[in-house]
């Protein structure tokens, strides 16, 4: 009987000091949560960055191995919209030269380029949509800079700096918004994170028309993105009956699997 | 507690989350990567028959939560306490309610 008895306290002791200790473990990481954060990523990201890059390469020869089949037709496809782009170019080239001739004439100095930092990728959140890359507070990246791609496509926002590395939270997280537009139809409203890197256009008003494939920039707005940043394209539509506004899914223009260098606008 | 099969668990553990951040993330269906560290977390909780309070299984639980804590945003502990339930969870139903004979081999 005693013999039980002392057992169960001691196995009662051990659960107890288990406890403890793993809530002070627990405390002091959640203190000191950037210093461990900003150690475990500079011990890892070496081998997360090659290993992002032998993920890259593998992924791409699979993709074009398994999609042999529809490559020609999607060349024939990006044939035609290159031609189409091409005459598009052709137009704003006049058009800008205009404008250049206009700027002249009222001595109005063209808008400065950003001031970019080119980053790498190194890892993905483990389970939100958030990436790593591998530049932090040393090489001049600050809290809430916009983060694009080489074909300037948003790709979200600096949330969290360490010292050698940093966390961009993706326009498609759930806490993600943004003030965006569809240029050509002049329609405004927010893009929301829906997780998962899917993002919707909500706010906009029943009577406004878009169509598939219309491409939403940000509009600057909210203060923290730049003017003119494409965000993805249309595609699809749900207009409910019930509300005022309709819902718009867009293609996330920005593709993880694809993007190995980033730039941080850090002016 | 066998250190050994510890020690094991907690270098295949870094090992899968490395993976599973940056090389898997090219091969997810629809942008989903499996969460590996919890599948492996399960069949090592399934398969460690230590009986005693401490055992490999909820070290390695421990350890796999902090690691998914770290490389995510959340505050640290919010994973831990699920491996731990888990690992709990598993070694409860498995001592109780279960008996295979080739599990208790090992």
């Amino acid at each position: 009987m005693f013999k039980v008895q002392s057992k169960r306290s001691e196995k009662i002791k051990k659960i107890a000091i288990l406890a403890v200790f793993l809530l002070l473990l627990l405390l002091i990481l959640n203190l000191f949560q950037k210093e461990v954060r900003s150690f475990t990523y500079s011990i890892s990201s070496p081998v997360q960055k090659a290993l992002w890059k032998t993920g890259n390469n593998f992924s791409g020869f699979i993709v074009s191995f398994f999609k042999a089949g529809s490559l020609k037709k999607e060349n024939d496809e990006i044939k035609t919209r290159n031609q189409e782009l091409l005459a598009r170019i052709a137009s704003l080239e006049e058009s800008k030269r205009e404008n250049e001739i206009l700027r002249q004439a009222l001595e109005i100095g063209l808008e400065k380029d950003f001031k970019l930092i080119l980053a790498g990728v190194i890892g993905k959140d483990a389970s939100q949509d958030f990436i790593l890359i591998d530049k932090g507070f040393e090489d001049g990246v600050s809290k809430d800079d916009p983060v694009i791609t080489s074909a300037r496509v948003l790709v979200g926002r600096i949330s969290e700096v360490y010292k050698k590395s940093s966390k961009v939270m993706l326009v498609s997280n759930k806490k993600s918004a943004l003030n965006a537009e569809v240029i050509e139809r002049n329609v405004s409203g927010v893009i929301k994170g829906e997780g998962g890197q899917k993002i919707i256009f909500d706010l906009i008003p029943r009577e406004e028309e878009l169509s598939n494939g219309d491409v939403v920039v940000s509009n600057g707005l909210e203060g923290v993105f730049p003017k003119g940043i494409v965000v993805g394209q249309v595609s699809d539509i749900k207009k409910d009956d019930t509300s005022s506004f309709q819902q718009v899914e867009v293609k996330y223009g920005f593709d993880i699997k694809r993007e190995n260098a980033l730039f941080i606008i850090v002016e | 507690m066998s250190y050994k099969k510890t020690s094991v668990a907690i270098i295949v553990l870094c090992l899968i989350l490395l993976l599973q951040t940056s090389f898997l993330v090219h091969f997810g269906l629809f942008g989903y990567v499996p969460n590996l560290i919890v599948v492996f977390l399960i069949f090592w909780n399934i398969f460690d028959r230590d009986k005693n309070l401490i055992s490999s299984g909820l070290i390695a639980s421990i350890f796999g939560g902090l690691l998914l804590d770290l490389f995510s945003s959340r505050i640290i502990g919010f994973n831990v306490a699920i491996m731990i339930a888990m690992s709990f969870f598993i070694k409860v139903i498995f001592k109780n309610y279960v008996r295979v004979p080739f599990i208790e081999r090992f």
